[in-house]
């Protein structure tokens, strides 16, 4: 099998497992959700014109064609209106995804950045008290849920301290053009850290532990053993030549990582109240708003998918050894 | 041997008097409490599993099942599928008038969909319904609202468990003159206008767990719309802080007769795009809404016929028929829209969030809306009303749950809640000299509805012994802290003028209980199954 | 023989474990948790549902800025006193009846009922009179006290009018004048005759007797008479209690913080604006101006001669009666009160949460949950992942690419999202929670296994087997699985402690099963209540609790990573 039929095979695949997903979704919500519109009835609304309502969401259409429907437009990235938004969902989720995706790489990053390092450097140190301690505090953070932390992050840098806001991602009040300007302020910077932080920590136990044990394999490798009788440095041997190869493993889990990051935290946007994805998706489910429910985890899946693709596609340029099956 | 036949025939007598029950007796079929998750509300969701547990004490087999919300409101008001469902209405300034509220027991309202899901059906009460709905005078009015309070009180089709109070609490070193209204609490659209700064800031920053479903005001359908767009579109009649209608936009509302209502405006209004608010504006808005596919309104517009231009600054309503909420309720619900703006819109509901039209007339003019993070609004220093109003604006943060809000308000970011605080979160803010508490009752009820179509709950006998069995004094103590009171009829107490005290009242009783089911020929098997 | 090669496989990797001293740490941590889960009835000393509710005769003083708990006077509310002179009485609940000795303590007097005692009064002569349910009213002196025979009735107030006759009301609108000497009452005529519950009585300025009850009935009995009239005093509340002052200065409370105050004797009834709405049970006004009112909830507000004021009582008691012997104030009660958000006691180790139950108990029955849905969860995961990898990898073809594109799909799905949404739609259950926590993680264990499985394949002992006619399935199970053994335990282990912070996860959003007890329910409810951020010991110990177990989890799936790969093992 050449490169490039492999490529198009996989691409076919994803797109196979895409919509698979979306059809799964589309029936579960239909099936399993109620009607929407009951909610309304609360605020006054009687049958007749809760009838009117559904009719305008296309709700009263045999399911079959709303099957077809959702799934032409969502070909075209057209995802409907949201029902308790009455909002167009696209706009919606574009906006949540960016959130979510701005906390959760600040995070992945800040933990690859020092987890691979210090698992290196663990694993330099084997076997000695700074291993053990290293490793436990890794798998400590790792074992704590993150809603867990998170409120005792904010008990005690934000209630007790009061140096970080607690929730939200800016002061008020606070004129933005776009996503960008945003983002890039102090103001975000700080109320970020927190939340960043936490998942960071929550996400540090991997890249260690992952680096920490492939540099041991490595190790174990002739060339290692042919460099160190050349008569190299130890800490040389350990940068240059051990690190290098123990890298493809790390990348790997990164890729999947931020692959996950889509469907992000949900109960760290929860508890810092950041304005996520997740905590949409959840609250879409909880009001039965079948578009945004439906367009969320599908654009999740989306990038879960075409991340695990470029994993696959990364792979196979960075080791040759992997064959194209 | 006569006399021997006798006593045979007595004893027999006696066992078949005996065992008849035992034989002919079935038990009871187990019932389903519904009631909604513990996260939204853990009041409900404790309090089911207390009626639960007296509930199996008389002998009932009960389980509960606590369903998320929407799921609850179908299965209770579109499926009607259900044994006894804990639910609550909220207590909007528009429903201290008892029409809604009475007609919730309405049998003409008890198909699928609508109000009354229990299925009460009361050809007395009906009638009563009936008649207090045409009846002008208003001493007249009251006395069948009473009336029809002790109907249906001995019935017990719905069980009304409790009020709770609304608290909420602001931060009393950067505002004060912060006043609650009944129904409202502190996020009305006075307090923005009476909030005085006592700080550096002079934006006013209301946060709270919920926001507008959207800000068309010809398709939002949820309070938390209509709380905010009311800051910036004027009515023609206000609801004051003691919820009395007082002339706004309005210079004037004069009845002609009956059925004709005249409105003055008020000279020199204009809209926040700095067009005149005229006549035409009024009469147009009135017409856009009637004429629209939006039905949130329907029920208020009902009673007009038509609206018509008089003059410059006069407008007269036609009515079909005579209502009396109607200068109150319609009046003051009904936004001015600019005649200008949305003439030029056919399809309203389809407006995406970038074309909705934010201009209103109101003491606050509209300034952005960021979905999911905040709001503002600042103060229209040309309205009429602008003498009166002390802050710059409002802002209203938007948070992820109550949780969030309450930690803002205790580190100074937000300067008031929007919605009721939590019963663990009250004593953290008394205990705050930042903080004052504010507590305001709530006309508004939570309630336990019988399926009067299902068995046990089609007899009286077992509605009535099954509501003496709830300890609801308990409730309130343990589940609210004390903070909110029991429940009597659907009318709460504090709407004072149409609550009828002097109804029958269900006080907990399990001995009562138990011997008004004994009397309507239920008994107890050898395992305290209750059968009949 | 088929059990050595699995036996031996699986005892190889407990040797090793059993080298590795954090993974010894983790066994017995995790050995401590499972013990905890399965005698947790025998080790909870509390029901961990139980809204703990307790009755008690609490007695508060005002002190310089607050009201102060003193020593409780036994385990019975108090629901009444009487001061005249230098004597005081108390009664209470069952029979209770304190009277305070010339040392300012009080003494228990016994006297001869198991009634509820709910009014006392005292007259000039230092006579009491008392009045109680199943109609009980006693007379009494020091120790002699004497049972007046009547009938059947709930009755809930009593005043002296002299020092002969008292007033007595009771919850069926019962208004009885009892002629102490003779030990007789006559009833006298309700001028309403609904049977509205009557609560209290006040002897008024002028003579006449003012009851007050439920609805905001307001009944003036006039002696001279021998009328009782209605009166308007502005309510249409239960009114709870009444007191006047000698010179006509008087106080009635009611339901959600109802104070009527009346100046003066002339002078008119007015509705004060109360600080909390919490229902009041009993109020004292003195002519000079001072008043207090107290009631549920440990409410206690006093009158600052502008605007009733809390005053802090750092208590939740239900307070029933007041009793002011010259400064010394005293605030009594308590029917049952939740004693809630306790810290750490005796009693309650871990504390209580919000409806007083007792968070030692459900922190241990916490463990029951997350070690079922970590083990039961991480079993069924195992158990489809191992056999989907094994089939797979052995047979190849058509049945891999099905099974291996099942897979693949499934790793399209986000997993948090999605175990969110299916216990939504289906409505929390354990059965749910188990499926949403396993649902989606086989398909990691599913393609491990099957990648060991290829290489195995190609193995020259299975193609022996294979040579000497094994069937494909003997072959299977029998001679590739147990050398993927370790690497199922390694996942196994690894699951486990993802399964349980799921399930933490999934109930700390509100969606574990309903009534059920979890670690991640203990915060669930910690934060929804909003005393998380005071009430350490509500926070805490799930928190560690999770942490500690699933650590334990990892510790010892680490030394099992060593088995499954040995070039680890080689290095460390």
């Amino acid at each position: 099998m050449t490169r490039r039929t492999y490529l198009i095979k996989r691409v076919i695949q994803a797109i196979f497992s895409l919509w698979i997903i979306a059809t799964i979704l589309f029936f579960l919500f239909r099936m399993g959700l109620p009607d929407p519109t009951a909610a309304l009835i609360t605020e006054g609304l009687n049958a007749e014109q809760r009838a009117a309502v559904r009719a305008q969401f296309g709700l009263e259409d045999p399911l079959w064609r709303q099957y077809v429907l959702f799934l032409t437009n969502a070909v075209q990235g057209e995802f409907g209106t949201s029902f308790s938004y009455r909002a167009p969902v696209s706009e919606i989720v574009w906006e949540r995804l960016g959130n979510t995706m701005i906390l959760m790489l600040a995070a992945i990053v800040l933990a690859y950045g020092i987890g691979v390092p210090l698992g290196a450097w663990l694993s330099w140190r084997r076997g000695s008290r700074t291993d053990t301690v290293g490793i436990f505090v890794g798998l400590m953070f790792r074992s704590a849920p993150m809603f867990w932390t998170g409120m005792i992050a904010i008990l005690v840098f934000g209630v007790g301290l009061s140096i970080f806001p607690t929730s939200g991602m800016r002061t008020l009040p606070y004129d933005a053009d776009g996503f960008l300007d945003k983002i890039f302020t102090l103001d975000f910077l700080w109320h970020a850290i927190l939340p960043v932080l936490i998942v960071a920590l929550y996400y540090l136990g991997s890249p260690l532990l992952i680096m920490r044990n492939t540099m041991l394999e490595v190790y174990g490798e002739d060339f290692i053993e042919m460099a160190r009788a050349k008569g190299l440095q130890e800490r040389d041997i350990l940068y240059k030549h051990a690190a290098r190869n123990a890298l493809l493993p790390v990348v790997t889990q990164l890729a999947v990582t931020i692959g996950l990051a889509a469907g992000g935290q949900v109960v760290v946007e929860v508890v810092f109240s950041w304005p996520g994805l997740g905590r949409e998706i959840l609250n879409a489910v909880r009001t039965s708003d079948f578009p945004l429910a439906q367009a969320s985890f599908l654009i999740m899946a989306a990038f879960v998918i075409t991340l695990n693709l470029l994993v696959d596609i990364l792979y196979t340029t960075l080791d040759p050894r992997v064959s194209f099956r | 041997m006569t006399r021997k036949y006798m006593l045979a025939g007595t004893s027999m007598l006696a066992l078949v008097g005996v065992s008849a029950p035992a034989i002919a007796q079935e038990r009871v079929a187990p019932v389903e409490i519904f009631t909604t998750t513990e996260s939204y509300d853990p009041i409900r969701y404790e309090g089911a599993f207390i009626i639960a547990e007296a509930w199996r004490e008389l002998g009932l087999d009960v389980s509960v099942r606590p369903m998320e919300f929407s799921t609850l409101l179908d299965r209770f008001y579109s499926e009607q599928d259900f044994d006894a469902t804990i639910l609550g209405w909220s207590g909007r300034v528009d429903r201290l008038d008892p029409q809604f509220f009475l007609g919730t027991l309405d049998s003409r309202q008890a198909e699928l969909g609508a109000n009354n899901p229990g299925g009460y059906d009361n050809p007395d009460y009906d009638a009563l319904y009936d008649a207090q709905g045409a009846e002008f005078d208003i001493e007249a009015r009251r006395d069948l609202v009473h009336e029809m309070q002790d109907v249906y009180m001995g019935d017990v089709p719905v069980v009304v468990l409790f009020h709770r109070d609304e608290v909420v609490a602001y931060n009393n070193t950067q505002f004060t003159n912060m006043n609650a209204m009944a129904g409202e609490g502190l996020y009305s659209e006075w307090v923005p206008m009476e909030a005085e700064p006592v700080g550096d800031r002079t934006t006013l920053r209301i946060g709270g767990p919920q926001e507008p479903d959207n800000i068309n005001p010809l398709a939002s359908t949820s309070v938390w719309g209509w709380k905010w767009m009311r800051m910036y579109y004027d009515r023609l009649v206000r609801l004051s802080p003691d919820v009395e209608p007082v002339p706004w936009a309005a210079e004037r509302v004069d009845p002609v007769d009956d059925v004709t209502i005249e409105v003055t405006l008020r000279e020199g209004m204009t809209f926040h795009d700095g067009e005149p608010l005229t006549a035409e504006d009024i009469a147009f808005t009135f017409n856009y809404y009637m004429d629209s596919e939006y039905s949130y309104f329907n029920s208020y517009l009902a009673p007009i016929e038509s609206v018509e231009v008089t003059g410059d600054r006069t407008v007269r309503f036609n009515l079909s028929e005579p209502s009396a909420p109607f200068a109150t309720i319609t009046l003051s619900q009904i936004p001015i829209l600019p005649a200008h703006i949305w003439s030029e819109i056919d399809n309203p509901q389809d407006l995406t969030p970038e074309q909705i039209p934010t201009v209103g007339s109101g003491p606050f003019a509209f300034e952005r809306y960021d979905r999911g993070e905040f709001m503002s609004l600042t103060t229209n220093r040309d309205h009429f009303h602008a003498d009166e109003i002390s802050v710059d604006g409002v802002e209203f943060q938007i948070f992820a749950d109550a949780e969030g809000v309450f930690t803002a308000l205790q580190t100074g970011e937000i300067d008031m809640t929007a919605w009721r605080m939590e019963p663990g979160q009250i004593p953290l803010a008394e205990g705050n000299d930042d903080l004052t508490v504010v507590s305001v009752p709530d006309f508004g009820y939570f309630h336990m509805t019988y399926n009067l179509r299902r068995e046990p709950f089609d007899d009286r006998a077992v509605r009535r012994a099954l509501t003496m069995a709830m300890d609801r004094e308990r409730m309130v103590n343990v589940l609210l802290d004390g903070r909110g009171e029991v429940g009597t009829t659907v009318v709460a107490p504090v709407n004072a003028y149409w609550h009828n005290p002097f109804v029958e009242r269900f006080e907990y009783d399990m001995d009562a209980a138990r011997a008004e089911l004994e009397e309507a020929g239920y008994s107890w098997d050898s395992e305290g199954h209750l059968q009949r | 023989m088929t059990l050595p090669p699995i036996l031996r496989a699986a005892m190889g990797p407990l040797r090793l474990m059993m080298q590795d001293r954090l993974a010894v740490i983790g066994m017995c941590v995790l050995g401590v948790i499972v013990a905890m889960a399965l005698f947790a009835p025998v080790l909870s000393p509390h029901d961990p549902r139980h809204i703990n509710e307790i009755e008690d005769g609490s007695v508060l003083a005002r002190g310089a800025d607050a009201w102060e708990l003193r020593e409780s006077l036994g385990p019975l509310a108090l629901n009444d006193a009487a001061q005249r002179g230098d004597q005081s009485i108390i009664v209470g609940r069952s029979g209770t009846v304190w009277t305070r000795a010339d040392t300012g303590d009080w003494t228990r007097i016994d006297v001869a009922t198991e009634a509820d005692l709910n009014a006392v009064d005292l007259n000039a002569d230092g006579r009491a009179v008392v009045a109680g349910t199943q109609g009980t009213i006693l007379l009494g002196t020091g120790a002699d006290w004497q049972l007046v025979p009547a009938p059947e009735a709930d009755l809930r107030g009593v005043k002296w009018l002299d020092t002969e006759r008292a007033l007595i009301v009771g919850a069926n609108e019962e208004i009885w004048l009892l002629d102490a000497a003779a030990g007789t009452f006559s009833e006298i005529d309700s001028p309403v005759g609904r049977g509205f519950p009557l609560n209290a009585v006040a002897l008024d300025a002028d003579g006449t007797a003012m009851i007050v009850g439920e609805r905001g009935l307001a009944i003036r009995y006039d002696p001279e008479t021998g009328a009782a009239e209605l009166e308007r005093i502005g309510s249409s509340r239960d009114l709870n209690h009444i007191h006047i002052a000698p010179d006509g200065a008087a106080l009635v409370v009611g339901e959600r913080g109802t104070l009527l105050r009346r100046d003066s004797a002339d002078g008119d009834w007015v509705t004060d604006p109360a600080p909390d709405t919490r229902a009041l049970r009993a109020g004292w006004i003195g002519d000079d101006g001072r008043a207090v009112a107290a009631g549920r909830n440990g409410i206690i507000m006093e009158w600052d001669g502008a605007a009733w004021q809390i005053v802090p009582t750092e208590s939740e008691r239900h307070l029933r009666a007041l009793l002011m012997v010259g400064d010394d104030w005293l605030a009594l009660g308590s029917d049952r009160f939740v004693t809630r958000l306790s810290p750490p006691s005796r009693e309650h180790w871990f504390g209580t949460d919000h409806l007083g139950r007792d968070l030692f108990s459900q922190n241990v029955h916490g463990s029951q949950i997350a070690l079922l849905v970590g083990f039961l969860g991480a079993t069924l995961v195992v158990l489809i992942g191992t056999n989907v990898g094994l089939i797979a990898g052995y047979y190849r073809g058509r049945t891999e690419t099905i099974l291996m594109r099942t897979v693949d799909v499934m790793y399209g799905i986000p997993f948090e999202p999605f175990a969110l949404i299916l216990v939504l739609l289906f409505q929390p259950s354990l059965t749910i929670v188990i499926l949403a926590v396993s649902l989606l993680t086989w398909r990691t264990v599913a393609r491990l296994i099957r990648s060991q499985v290829l290489s195995l394949r190609e193995r020259p002992f299975v193609k022996a087997a294979r040579v000497a006619g094994a069937s494909d399935l003997r072959i299977m199970y029998l001679h590739i699985f147990p050398n993927v053994l370790p690497l199922v335990f390694l996942e196994l282990a690894i699951i486990v402690g993802v399964s349980i912070i799921a399930e933490a996860t999934l109930s700390f959003l509100g969606l574990g099963p309903p009534q059920s007890i979890s670690w991640g329910g203990i915060l669930h409810d910690a934060r929804l209540s909003g005393a998380w951020r005071t009430a350490w010991w509500w926070n805490l110990p799930p928190g560690i609790l999770i942490m500690t177990t699933v650590l334990s989890v990892f510790f010892i799936s680490r030394s099992l990573e060593v088995v499954a790969n040995p070039r680890l093992r080689a290095r460390q």
